[in-house]
């Protein structure tokens, strides 16, 4: 894809930094809440009215002690890049010199928690095979330059990969933004608010007119049940915008704390779409992801763990939109569904009309739930096992269930009460779709991702680099 | 009919009957010390009667999940396809597990105390996902470390990558 690497010293004219510090603000942005703390704490101090001055020195001498102690934890930490690493070398009392090798390094974020983006300024994340959370951390930076150094170690990281220089800096073109008011709409109207709020409601016409004591108790967690989706949607995905970059699509959303993941395109495992009941009449619908060596590697929040956002709420159009993004050539209304058959009733009274299963060339998509429905996609290629299951009562009706397992993540693909002569003939196909589609896949997959040169055991199939084969154990 | 769950286009292989000896061994400790418990505690409080009546319904379920048990080692079984491993068990909840060897991460081989002594082994093969459940019981120690040896080779061969 491209040609001969022109060498990352010709590229790079940015000069190796030998030793910087890091932004002079730093102590204070780690340190703020222990200097409201002192601040508060000498302004209404009892000791300075009284004019007991040795409790006002201590405080003072608190104070200062810390601003100290910030400074000098600041003044001896050095970053630098040499060859094939980033250094940082910290502590003053116990020094301390950290390596992390460029290939050892699998992501790199750039993160703003809330108190640095008001001084505009970010840290660095990164994402080190088998580190733990702050393993990879160096904070501060002003955003530009943690962009910069996120682009060069990014360089150094994964190669040839230049154009990528200009992308982070430049926030890119958005695609899509979310605007906050279907978020809170879709938020309210969703069946965990609907559901808490109804319950709170019976409980208050319960206690205040009908003088049935319940127990407000019973109320604590219904409000939470209200109050916590609200909070989490409109406050965690304030502002999303998905936006197209040189290396996948990107995500940023969040009011207080800014969340940026990118989807590397080939490393979508598998999609879940969910419709809650009162969204599909508006046709309102949330996608979610499975993207290997995120779920359940990476802990820094619980969206991680469970995948990731890749739209919160969206019409038709633009969940079409985004699918078509991720997954190319892609249309889900063009995929022949098979609906459950009709005996399902028996063990499904109102939602066996939902359970359907349809496949094409690349995916597998499931439906199922009427108070939610899910569609589940699954790429052939990205399958990792294939299950038929059958209990007694699915047994006494002829039916099974055949299970597409995909890497930890939202996705849950299961054809749920098939035929049972249909399900093991499915169970079939997909083992020999999953084969077939993993040896055609493993050649035009790397077009998405770097060029890599083939590895040295042969396994050149895998479409992740060595260090992300490992972040998958 | 019953090929559903056993395919015929392959060879399946049987685990070894020592599954059952070694779940039977477990089940006979478990129902032994519950009859015994209730033997004794209900003898001293309210009757020897009532409590050899228990030591018999205790011993009666051993019969029947013995009986149990047996029916589930004889649905136990595996087959080595060309490019996947599939394992097929249980008999009230039917599972049929169909692995390709290319997407392994890796094989564990485990034995317990009385595995051992009964001279059978587990080989459990992992995938990036926990809800693979392809574990082989009841496998002669030879038979489980050429299994293993087999898998990795052939995962290896095949890897699939993410």
């Amino acid at each position: 894809m491209t040609g001969p690497v022109p060498g990352p010293s010709g590229q790079t004219t940015v000069p190796e930094l030998q030793g910087e510090r890091l932004h002079p603000l730093t102590p204070f942005v780690k340190g703020w809440g222990y200097f409201v703390v002192a601040a508060v704490a000498l302004v209404n101090n009892e000791g300075l009215r009284s004019n007991l001055e040795l409790a006002g020195l201590g405080l003072i001498a608190v104070l200062v002690g810390g601003i100290l102690l910030g400074a000098l934890s600041w003044w001896y930490t050095k970053w630098q890049l040499t060859d094939e690493a980033i250094r940082v070398d910290s502590g003053f009392l116990f020094r301390r010199t950290r390596i992390i090798r460029f290939d050892r390094i699998q992501t790199i974020d750039v993160a703003q928690p809330f108190v640095a983006r008001l001084f505009g300024m970010a840290e660095l994340r990164m994402d080190v095979a088998g580190g733990g959370k702050s393993d990879g951390k160096l904070s501060y930076f002003t955003y530009d330059e943690a962009g910069k150094l996120r682009s060069i170690l990014l360089l150094r990281a994964k190669g040839e990969q230049f154009v990528e220089h200009e992308t982070y800096q430049v926030e890119p073109e958005p695609l899509l933004v979310v605007p906050t008011n279907r978020l809170l709409g879709a938020t309210l109207l969703s069946s965990t608010v609907l559901g808490s709020a109804g319950g709170l409601i019976w409980l208050i016409v319960a206690t205040t007119v009908l003088d049935f004591h319940v127990g407000l108790f019973a109320g604590l967690p219904l409000l939470l049940g209200v109050v916590q989706p609200i909070w989490k949607q409109v406050v965690g995905n304030h502002g999303f915008t998905l936006s197209k970059t040189h290396d996948g699509l990107r995500t940023k959303r969040g009011l207080f704390d800014v969340q940026r993941q990118t989807v590397p395109p080939g490393r979508v495992q598998g999609l879940l779409i969910t419709e809650p009941l009162i969204w599909r009449l508006i046709g309102w619908s949330r996608v979610e992801l499975d993207i290997a060596g995120v779920a359940g590697n990476r802990d820094e929040g619980e969206d991680d763990r469970e995948g990731a956002q890749l739209l919160p709420v969206g019409d038709r159009a633009e969940v079409a939109g985004v699918l078509a993004r991720v997954l190319p050539g892609l249309d889900l209304s063009r995929i022949e569904m098979h609906q459950a058959p009709e005996r399902v009733k028996w063990l499904r009274p109102i939602g066996w009309r939902y359970l359907a299963y349809g496949a094409d060339a690349q995916v597998l998509v499931t439906v199922r739930g009427w108070v939610s429905r899910r569609t589940s996609i699954v790429l052939h290629h990205k399958t990792q096992s294939v299950r038929l299951q059958q209990g007694p009562l699915q047994r006494r009706l002829g039916l099974a269930n055949v299970h597409v397992d995909t890497p930890l993540g939202p996705t849950d693909a299961v054809a749920v009460h098939r035929d049972q002569f249909e399900a093991a003939a499915l169970l079939q196909a997909q083992a020999d779709r999953a084969r077939e589609a993993s040896r055609t896949a493993s050649a035009p997959a790397a077009v998405h991702t770097q060029p890599k040169p083939p590895s040295p055991d042969g396994s050149s199939s895998s479409e992740a680099s060595p260090a992300d084969d490992s972040s998958a154990t | 009919m019953d090929d559903l769950f056993a395919p015929s286009d392959v060879s399946w292989t049987p685990v070894s009957p020592k599954l059952a000896s070694v779940r039977r061994v477990n089940a006979a400790i478990l129902f032994g010390v519950l009859g015994l418990v209730a033997l004794l505690v209900l003898g001293m409080t309210l009757s020897w009667v009532y409590g050899v009546l228990a030591l018999l319904v205790a011993v009666g379920g051993f019969a029947w999940s013995s009986a149990l048990i047996g029916r589930n080692q004889r649905s136990w079984k595996y087959a080595e396809r060309e490019d996947e491993l599939l394992v097929s068990h249980g008999i009230l909840f039917r599972e049929l597990v169909v692995v390709p060897y290319g997407r392994m991460q890796f094989v564990d081989v485990a034995a317990g105390p009385l595995e051992r002594a009964f001279g059978i082994a587990t080989v459990e093969l992992h995938t990036a996902t926990p809800a693979t459940d392809a574990k082989i019981p009841g496998l002669h120690p030879d038979e489980a470390s050429r299994l293993r040896d087999r898998l990795s080779a052939l995962g290896q061969a095949q890897a699939w990558g993410l």
